[in-house]
């Protein structure tokens, strides 16, 4: 192994009300692949846009080749050699391969000499098996084609660090396994590579070694050929003490929801559920764990109606709803608390009450012929702040003022009073400080034994083993696990998570194959 | 350096100065172009100010022209709220004239003067809603950009009129001018004041304004349209129908531009021809900005906006200044008005110490 070309020395960054990295350190030698490892929030992204100039940090050294740098901009990492591939193209798309690649570059002059830097990118491309033709246009390319015009921007560019932030996040599998050849053969050039990710199953296949961190903060770095994949997913998930929230026991009743077969495709038309089956009766949470991306949003979407499913149905209270419009499913009982508050839940600029009434202003008392009548919608809404006990300083400003925990709640009072049969929550306690986030929860139990079917939607597997009373695992689209509260136990359901085994998840460790 | 932060909320202060400021340096730009031409801007100005309000006929010419902005401006006002941007009030406006223009052709003998009245009132708002259907249709189920299809329907609408003019709707004893014969008092808007030119049209403005204002602030159907037009998302969330919003509000809409085109023929001109000033329908987005979107508001500044116009053509008439001034000082002002939006949404802050 080579000597050692970055170092990073006690970086910490603080965002408004987090610390995203705490103290970090982190090598990388010449010639390896070195892995980022965590879950969402640990604090890889902000590391390595630390290294790539994006974001400047409170405290710490970086060095460059046992040298101290000040990296200011992506612009002086470039110089530095360091090239960043993020998880959203920075491509335009009208423009072809050889544009995109000159785009920024300083050293062109006025006219582009397009033969010259065409031969240029043709050597690269030969070199590491990248396979571009510099005249083809962005948007003919395939999102892994694409991705590999990022990497011929950095080579372009003189990178000897290349990062790149969750590259197979956008691949299917195959195109993942090109991705590793060429990784391969650039380390063998001497490049050095720093990948970050959260699937365990292609860490072991790609590294040399990993760093795991958790929740800003670093857990260790080990070596590939010393580690077992199990223990990583220790060290990722972590191991603090589960807290369990009272709940009285279980009574399940009538099928409520039935999924058959279900297929979607995500926003870039690639197919991100790939045949889900399950069936949730009354009166039981069910959490469905994953890492974000393994198309449990859309599950919930094609379910509410937002989202068209290709192939497969949805049932409700035993009637077919599969893709009819959100309103006729929300007649049939189902409700529906959205992953993302502002954007999807709420309209930020108008009022409070204007928001609660969302799912109602065209029912009586609120609706009055072709008026809405603001007196009851204005005595609806004090009824959800009072029984939900929603801070809203004045109900007639716009409601972005509020809160995220009141925001949360005031989706969570509007749905719930809807007295739904089927309630689905994403990610319902996300970014919610402690008294919130266990108010929700709260809540979703108690509506559990009132008889409603609940969907939970979590990356929080703390939150999930708490409430849920059936955890299901979703990988790659599929449902690759199931498991009975009492059975559960959270590093399987981690393994399971990072896709390490496909099987219903069982007792003991015989079944864990690694 | 300077360095712009996102404003939480917009002050009031900043809410009534902006526009105010918009308009002042709209009004400098057009002071400068008219010392292009030789003449003290100020001078201009102040003729400008006692032809649109210095006079009852001045005055009552003022009216005139705020009638059409403001039957338009209060439609385009409930499709922005929406995010739509219908920028073909100025074809919609045309097909109205020419759908009332038919009757007032045909049925002036045959009908009593106030069912006359109203068949072309009628007609005017099919017209316009017609024309504005299609653009709402192609986006509605197709999600065809709205400013495109809406502007080039406005040429589509001008050569249309244009075919009528020189072909079968020519009055044959207009010595080949592209008009039509006079109308029949049957088919003319009665005055509402004698010795001016205001008309019926007047009233029709006030309670579309009216009208409107109840719309988005106390319907459903307003509800729903500043939900799509502040979160669309959300809106479809919520299960609210967006295509039958946006065809709705564009055939009210269309169908205000359409009055507004019949009541200049029917209640001003007098006739069909080819000048029949549609710009209007630009103007009148102006005008919506200017309001804040609010259809009470947009009373007043039609009334301002049209002032500025009557003054206009006033001093083109003694001070040979082209009245094109008057587009460029609206102009202006919208430009200003869209740029101060900045100011609205972003604090501004010069080497970390804060300017607005």
């Amino acid at each position: 192994m080579g000597a050692i070309v970055l170092q990073v020395k006690n970086i910490s960054k603080h965002f408004p009300g987090v610390l995203a990295n705490d103290h970090i350190n982190f090598d990388l030698r010449k010639g390896e692949i070195h892995t980022l490892l965590g879950e969402n929030g640990a604090g890889k992204t902000t590391l390595m846009n630390i290294l790539d100039g994006i974001y400047y940090p409170d405290e710490g050294e970086i060095y460059l080749n046992g040298k101290k740098v000040d990296i200011r901009s992506p612009f002086e990492a470039t110089k530095n050699g360091i090239g960043m591939i993020h998880q959203h193209f920075m491509l335009v798309d009208t423009l072809t391969v050889l544009e995109n690649v000159v785009l920024g570059l300083e050293s062109q002059g006025f006219y582009l000499n397009k033969k010259k830097i065409a031969e240029r990118i043709k050597e690269i491309s030969q070199n590491y098996n990248l396979n571009i033709n510099p005249y083809a246009k962005i948007w003919q390319l395939s999102v892994g084609e694409q991705q590999r015009v990022e990497i011929i921007k950095t080579l372009f560019r003189g990178a000897k660090i290349l990062i790149m932030d969750e590259p197979t996040a956008v691949l299917t599998p195959q195109e993942a396994d090109t991705l590793f050849k060429i990784l391969r053969r650039m380390i063998k050039e001497d490049k050095s590579i720093i990948f970050i990710s959260h699937k365990l199953d292609e860490v072991m296949k790609i590294s040399d070694r990993i760093t795991v961190l958790r929740k800003g903060k670093l857990v260790g770095t080990v070596d590939k050929k010393e580690i077992k994949q199990k223990e990583l997913a220790k060290m990722m998930v972590g191991r603090e003490v589960l807290f369990r929230l009272d709940r009285n026991p279980i009574r399940r009743k009538g099928e409520v929801l039935k999924i058959e077969d279900l297929e979607t495709h995500n926003d870039k038309g690639i197919i991100i559920l790939r045949g889900i089956n399950f069936s949730l009766p009354g009166g039981e949470i069910f959490g469905l764990a994953g890492v974000s991306g393994n198309g449990q949003t859309e599950l919930a979407e094609v379910i509410v109606g937002l989202r068209r499913a290709i192939a497969g149905k949805v049932y409700i209270k035993g009637e077919e709803v599969t893709n009819l419009c959100p309103k006729a499913i929300t007649k049939e009982g189902t409700n529906y608390i959205p992953p993302d508050r502002l954007k999807v839940g709420l309209v930020p600029n108008l009022s409070t009450v204007e928001n609660a009434i969302l799912r109602r202003y065209d029912r009586e008392p609120i609706s009055r012929g072709i008026f809405l009548n603001y007196e009851e919608a204005a005595k609806y809404t004090r009824e959800l702040i009072k029984q939900f006990n929603i801070m809203v300083p004045r109900e007639n400003a716009p409601v972005k003022f509020l809160s995220g925990g009141n925001l949360q709640k005031l989706i969570l009072a509007r749905e719930i009073r809807e007295e739904p049969a089927l309630l689905i929550a994403v990610h319902p306690s996300r970014g919610l400080d402690v008294g919130a986030t266990e108010f929700v929860r709260k809540k979703l139990l108690e509506e559990r034994d009132q008889g409603v079917a609940i969907l939970l939607i979590s990356e929080d597997l703390e939150e999930l083993l708490m409430i849920s009373d059936r955890i299901g695992v979703i990988y790659e689209g599929k449902i690759v696990g199931m498991v009975d509260i009492d059975d559960a136990n959270i590093n399987e359901i981690g393994l399971m998570m990072a896709g390490v085994h496909k099987n219903p998840l069982l007792k003991g460790e015989e079944n864990v194959k690694v | 350096m300077l360095k712009f932060e996102k404003r939480e909320n917009i002050p009031l202060h900043l809410r009534i100065l902006i526009p105010l400021i918009s308009i002042l340096l709209g009004v400098l730009i057009g002071g400068i172009a008219v010392m292009f031409s030789q003449v003290n801007p100020l001078t201009v100005y102040k003729a400008i100010f006692i032809g649109a309000f210095g006079s009852t006929y001045v005055f009552s010419e003022t009216i005139v022209v705020a009638i059409p902005l403001l039957l338009i401006s209060v439609g385009l006002i409930l499709v922005f709220k929406m995010n739509y941007w219908n920028i073909g009030a100025y074809g919609q406006y045309i097909m109205g004239a020419i759908f009332c223009t038919y009757f007032a052709l045909n049925s002036a003998e045959t009908m009593s003067r106030p069912i006359l009245l109203m068949m072309m009132c009628i007609a005017g708002m099919v017209g316009g809603a017609l024309w504005a259907l299609i653009p709402a249709a192609l986006k509605a189920y197709w999600k065809v950009n709205e400013v495109i299809t809406t502007l080039l329907l406005n040429y589509i609408a001008l050569y249309i009129l244009k075919f009528l003019m020189y072909g079968p709707w020519r009055n044959p004893r207009s010595f080949g001018f592209p008009l039509t014969k006079i109308f029949d008092l049957n088919a003319q808007l009665p005055k509402l004041i004698s010795h001016t030119r205001i008309h019926l049209g007047l009233i029709f403005g006030i309670i579309a304004a009216i009208i409107i204002w109840i719309i988005i602030k106390k319907t459903k159907f307003g509800y729903e349209i500043r939900v799509i037009g502040e979160n669309e998302i959300a809106a479809r969330y919520a299960g609210i129908n967006i295509a039958k919003n946006i065809i709705l509000a564009m055939i009210i809409s269309g169908g205000l531009a359409g009055l507004a085109g019949m009541a200049q023929i029917s209640g001003i001109i007098h006739m069909l021809q080819i000048e029949i000033n549609p710009d209007y329908g630009y103007t009148a987005i102006i005008v919506a900005w200017l309001s804040g979107l609010n259809a009470l508001t947009a009373m007043i500044v039609s009334f301002f906006l049209g002032g500025l116009f009557a003054g206009a053509s006033q001093i083109q008439i003694t001070m040979k200044v082209p009245i094109g001034i008057v587009g460029l000082i609206e102009s202006s002002i919208l430009f200003f008005l869209l740029g101060g939006a900045i100011l609205t949404n972003y604090k501004l802050y010069y080497k970390g110490r804060k300017i607005i």
